[in-house]
């Protein structure tokens, strides 16, 4: 795992009296488990691996509470175990990264909506949407309301996102329906504090088992149960929802002086809203407000009586919903038409119909709503004055500058395994031409991105070569699949290679084995490395699962050596053999083996052990900077730097020391011949008396010949 | 809104960092210490989960009164910074501090805290040429943009202080003194961190003193070595050094006879150039590169150098106790081997070669061990064989193109000195080894041909500008694409595409049932 969470996981034990200060997604986990959940689950991916993660390392407290836990094959598997919650009185929790997750949860999120539940079941789920997202920007709102889910989007603050997570378990129950709580990409990684509580152990659990299954044929969705289960939705179950939001004053009004005009915005945005509004002075640091607002906590369903409430007596709202469609908004049009009142609603067009709204964009909207509403007592040439000056250092800074600054994505870290195997492809296209490159979803699609620019599609995780399966047969020459190990196991085995493997697919099939989920924050996986011992199964290697599936040609490589991974990648270009050809590339994901080896060495150093420390270089005498290494590689840590020689203008490629001494840049000079400036160093540390001897005997032979 | 005696907007602080630079320590102890002193803090980040390359904020607000004082009431903190509303901004590297600039963060109350070193982005290195961003635009704008503006070379400080760039960071930041955060209180929670305490408080002592005065240099720029040779003075004053440069290469590389041919092709540009001596400098640099062409022996020579051997010591940051092997990368490949042929034998073997598809099979990568005596012995036989460079086919092949450069650029001096200067630079083109060698000559030809020597109608301030921009294009691609794009705007008919040399095979489409 990227992250260990031994410390965090004491937060999970703290009880009445005490306080807990930490991370968003972390006081959700302990939300859980003062809700009295007996199981939690899920499947990892920005911004909620932590929840995962933590839960992984908290397996103490989960067994003393009796709580089953565990890490989903994929969010389908984790959505499918919320049926657990439909025929018992059991309180679960998954959680997953949305919209992508959601979409891979759907078929069982449909299915357990139309049943409905008996305990409560709630699905936390991470909003990656706007800046620093690496999904397609889509709303989870549409799920909420196609399968008719209860959408939470609390205030992102900790005690009212844990207080709604424990009102999600009651309005579930309340309503027999699952309710979502959605936290955006900040909101998981805002660092605040709660009064804790005590855990509640559940009343059925891994400590309480039972014993009587219930049967109950209402619950299965085949006619005539699930048309009555789509009735019941209607008459029964929306209903139940309104009234608990109602009563419970789930969603939040605040009074302010002019009140004639108001915003009613989604939870989440609240922080937002205040900060624009202070920046224009219209509220004060501690959220008082001179305009009032209705936040709702609760995004669906929408609650008309409290909305026609608040505008009734007002002439003009804003609506500030984050996203595309503005679902909220076209709702409250009808609510309102239907109840004839004639407020005038301001929304989507004094903010911007897509994209995040970030404290720039929220100032935008905010500024241009009150201006067009001139509330009495706000002088608005005065406010357009200061939004002027407030944006103007943008234009200021872009004219000083003259140019703008180098982007900077995010790419392979120092040493990764997959960038070797892009160099070989890069060859391979020098040598060859173009071919098609079906990508997947994983590190590996950074190869997309200079300097490799390799990858012509993704359609999803796992989803690869299911995706090539048209382009293979349109094609002239073959194309290639790149998957990663946890692609492969999320969904790459049954949509990708069984149906490749029946088809009699012609393609070829990049694996990258590195051992684990790495981009989610390298989350272990049926092949990792010691997944087998630690948990005593049975082999479950990637080698094994193809050779069963009937996969014939099969070949696996080191990824550091590029001359021998460009060969098997040739080899499967050019064989004869017309079947799924699959290349396992094999190489530890660094950032985890780094983990592991650095406190062995730190401990051999220490203990006076020999320790070899390797690490490349690049001569400064022979390098003519022409950097055609760099384009093959794109390592972080083979940088280019000023060349001291005062003849070369360009600057010469360097290796700073971040290097860890993979070798690639060594052996892509080697592949691709680029150039005899690179060599390796190994220092002998600690080293013995042999290593000492023969080192000076060397330096004074060569001493004789060597020039200054 | 009530009226309080209270500030009304809590203190921002966004932290610019690269991914695995500890940017996310670095906000943990600001809000640990916000804590210490019971004020209302918070923090928010968007980090990609794993991935340690790109560019990535951390945001922090700080309400500057104790919750004591505050009878319960708490500010309200905003998840994302806003424009003009930030107090301190914090880049651990230049451009993330220019990205700030750019996205509206630095305004009149901020005090930016950034460090002057640069980590280049990949867009920035891949360049054939030099694709770096110009960072003094960035060092300029910060007084004019900030507040107060605290830019030092943090990067320095954290190996001095033999540290990670984030206690640096936390240092400056604090001494800096926008935030209520005191210099005890910080240094406390670096204590209590329990990791790498010792260094990390060097590191803070480090930035917390930068931050008190020192103000930033401006990016060094490669000097000129002061010549110890003689500087011919019928050069321009422009080219001395550069020429002085160039004779000590030259001497080094052959002999004092490949020195006298060096100054006597010069002499005749010298002379035309009775402008400001740029072109006269110019042609003498890439001169002297070009005439000092790495070939085996040369490779050869300057890997087995004791100044080398010293070098890579200290780049590998070896201690003195530690013995160090330093292991080669060779592949000469055949055009290495028959370029140390004389010309005629050179061509037929060759050609042999590549008949009998020996191309790649004499092409074997080797690693040479230079701190070994067989190692070190073999590379020294091969530099002693520099006797033999000016009958090798290789030195035939340079000396041609150099003098087809030379002839051209003396040509339009006579003429045009800008045109002659644009000639001149052309020679940029030609560097690197073996594949990349031959793609810069072939540019390098292109323009010769078709640009320089072809039958293009143009003027001679047209004919520099068309030559200008097609170097650049092939700097910026080195794959040629965009050469032959801003050829074809001259109507020279692009290069067919390359003859693909793998044979793909697909099965017949009647397999498929």
């Amino acid at each position: 795992m990227e992250r260990s969470f031994k410390t965090e996981v004491e937060l999970l034990n703290l009880g009445k009296g005490d306080t807990f200060h930490g991370e968003g997604i972390l006081a959700v986990t302990k939300a859980l488990l003062q809700s009295g959940v007996s199981y939690v689950g899920g499947y990892q991916g920005a911004p909620i691996s932590h929840l995962i993660d933590v839960l992984t390392d908290a397996r103490e407290i989960m067994d003393d509470l009796g709580v089953h836990f565990e890490a989903n094959a994929s969010e389908a598997g984790a959505a499918a175990m919320l049926g657990a919650s439909i025929n018992y009185p059991i309180r679960g929790a998954v959680t997953w990264k949305s919209t992508v997750g959601t979409n891979v949860a759907s078929d069982a999120l449909a299915n357990l909506a139309s049943s409905g539940v008996t305990g409560g079941a709630v699905i936390i789920i991470g909003e990656d949407y706007g800046e620093g997202s690496s999904i397609m920007q889509e709303r989870s709102h549409a799920f909420a309301m196609k399968s008719q889910i209860w959408l939470l989007d609390p205030r992102p603050n900790l005690p009212c996102i844990v207080n709604m997570v424990e009102k999600a378990f009651e309005l579930s129950e309340a309503s027999s329906t699952p309710v979502f709580v959605e936290l955006r990409i900040r909101a998981c990684h805002v660092h605040g504090s709660f009064e804790a509580k005590d855990n509640v152990a559940a009343k059925i659990s891994r400590n309480a088992l039972m014993t009587e299954p219930v049967f109950d044929y209402g619950r299965i969705v085949l006619p005539p149960s699930s048309y009555n289960q789509e009735k019941a939705k209607i008459e029964l179950r929306w209903p139940q929802a309104v009234e608990f939001i109602k009563r419970e004053k789930l969603n939040e009004v605040f009074e302010g002086e002019f009140a004639d005009i108001g915003i009613i915005l989604q939870g989440g945005m609240y922080n937002a809203v205040i900060r624009a509004l202070q920046q224009v002075g219209l509220a004060d640091a501690f959220g008082e407000s001179r305009v009032p607002l209705y936040v709702m906590n609760v995004t669906y369903p929408m609650i008309p009586e409290e909305l026609n409430a608040f505008c009734a007596t007002r002439r003009a709202v804003l609506v500030v919903e984050e996203g595309q469609p503005n679902f909220i908004e076209e709702a409250l049009h009808a609510i309102l038409r239907r109840a004839d009142i004639q407020t005038k609603l301001y929304g989507k067009d004094v903010l911007p119909m897509a994209g995040e709204y970030t404290g720039e964009i929220m100032l935008g909207g905010v500024t241009k709503f009150i201006e067009a509403v001139a509330p009495k007592g706000v002088d608005t040439a005065q406010l357009h004055q200061q939004f002027e000056a407030l944006t103007g250092v943008k234009k200021r800074a872009a004219e000083l500058l003259g140019a703008p600054v180098p982007n900077r994505p995010p790419g392979f870290c120092v040493g990764c395994p997959e960038r070797p195997v892009f160099s070989a492809m890069k060859l391979l296209e020098r040598e060859a031409g173009a071919y098609h490159v079906s990508a997947d979803i994983g590190c590996h699609l950074f190869s997309s991105l200079p300097p490799f620019n390799i990858g012509n599609t993704v359609l999803g995780y796992g989803l690869g070569l299911a995706s090539n399966s048209a382009i293979g047969p349109l094609f002239a020459k073959r194309s290639v699949t790149v998957m990663g190990d946890g692609g492969f196991w999320h969904n790459g085995l049954s949509s990708g290679v069984s149906n490749a493997v029946f088809n009699d697919d012609d393609g070829i099939l990049v694996i990258m084995k590195n051992g684990y989920t790495s981009a989610t924050g390298t989350q272990e996986i049926p092949s990792s490395p010691h997944q087998s011992q630690a948990h005593r199964v049975t082999d479950m290697g990637i080698e094994r699962t193809l050779t069963g599936m009937g996969v014939k040609w099969m070949k696996t490589v080191n990824n550091y050596h590029v001359t021998d991974t460009f060969n098997v990648l040739k080899e499967a270009m050019t064989s004869k053999y017309n079947g799924l050809k699959v290349i396992i590339a094999e190489g530890e994901c660094q950032l985890e083996r780094q983990r592991r080896i650095k406190p062995i060495n730190a401990m051999k150093l220490k203990n006076g052990e020999r320790v070899v420390r390797t690490r490349y270089g690049v001569d400064e005498d022979t390098c003519t900077g022409d950097h055609s290494c760099i384009r093959l590689s794109g390592c972080p840590s083979l940088t280019i730097k000023d060349s001291s020689d005062p003849l070369r203008v360009d600057p010469v490629a360097h290796v700073n020391n971040g290097c860890v001494g993979c070798g690639l840049c060594g052996e892509v000079a080697h592949a691709a011949v680029l150039c005899p400036s690179f060599f390796r160093a190994e220092i002998v540390q600690n080293a013995t008396w042999w290593d000492k001897f023969l080192a000076k005997f060397r330096a004074s032979i060569i001493g004789l010949m060597q020039p200054a | 809104m009530t009226n309080t005696p209270y500030p009304n907007r809590p203190l921002t602080v966004l932290l610019a960092a690269l991914g695995g630079e500890g940017g996310g320590v670095l906000a943990d102890w600001l809000v640990a210490a916000a804590q210490a002193q019971d004020l209302p803090v918070q923090s928010t980040s968007i980090p990609g989960v794993a991935q340690r390359t790109g560019a990535t904020t951390y945001y922090i607000e700080i309400y500057p009164v104790p919750m004591a004082q505050l009878g319960g009431r708490r500010p309200i903190m905003a998840l994302t910074p806003s424009p003009s509303n930030i107090d301190v901004m914090a880049a651990s590297e230049l451009v993330e501090a220019g990205r700030a600039m750019q996205n509206g963060y630095i305004s009149e109350r901020t005090t930016l805290v950034a460090s002057t070193h640069r980590i280049y982005a990949t867009v920035e290195k891949m360049q054939m040429g030099d694709g770096r961003y110009d960072a003094q635009r960035i060092l300029d704008a910060a007084p004019q943009l900030a507040g107060k503006a605290v830019l030092f070379d943090m990067a320095a400080a954290t190996q001095e202080a033999g540290t990670v760039i984030s206690a640096v960071m936390f240092g400056a930041i604090i001494g800096a003194g926008t935030l209520p955060l005191t210099r005890e209180v910080c240094e406390q929670v670096i204590k209590s961190s329990g990791k790498g305490v010792a260094g990390s408080l060097r590191g803070f002592a480090a930035g917390f003193a930068a931050a008190g005065g020192v103000l930033p240099a401006a990016l060094p720029k490669p000097v000129l070595a002061p010549g110890a040779l003689p500087r011919p003075d019928d050069f321009p004053a422009a080219a001395r050094e550069i020429v002085a440069e160039g004779i000590k290469r030259l001497a080094d590389y052959q002999d004092q006879a490949y020195v006298a041919l060096y100054l006597k092709r010069l002499a005749g540009i010298a002379r035309l150039d009775t402008g400001d001596g740029k072109l006269a400098a110019e042609t003498a640099r890439y001169l002297a590169l070009w005439m000092s062409f790495e070939d085996l022996i040369r490779v050869a020579d300057l890997k087995t150098r004791k100044s080398r051997f010293a070098r890579v010591r200290e780049e590998v940051l070896a201690k003195d106790e530690e013995p160090i092997h330093i292991i080669e990368f060779l592949k000469p490949g055949l055009d290495e081997i028959s370029g140390m042929l004389p010309p005629g034998l050179s061509r037929r073997f060759h050609a042999w070669a590549t008949k009998n598809g020996l191309a790649q099979k004499l092409s074997v990568g080797m690693h040479i061990k230079t701190n070994s005596v067989f190692g070190f012995t073999l590379l020294r036989l091969t530099a002693g064989t520099r006797f033999w460079r000016r009958r090798t086919a290789r030195y035939a092949e340079e000396q041609a193109l150099i003098e087809r450069w030379l002839g051209a650029v003396e040509k339009a001096a006579a003429r045009d000195l800008k045109l002659a200067y644009e000639i001149a630079l052309t020679a940029r083109l030609v560097k690197g080894y073996s594949d990349t060698n031959k793609r810069g000559k072939a540019s390098f030809n292109r323009i010769f041909d078709h640009l320089v020597d072809g039958e293009l109608k143009l003027s001679d301030s047209e004919r520099a500008k068309a030559i200008f921009t097609a170097r650049e294009a092939a700097l910026a691609d080195p794959e040629g694409r965009g050469l032959e794009k801003t050829l074809g705007q001259h109507g020279i008919k692009p290069l067919p595409p390359r003859e693909q040399a793998i044979r793909f095979i697909k099965p017949p489409a009647a397999r498929r049932v």
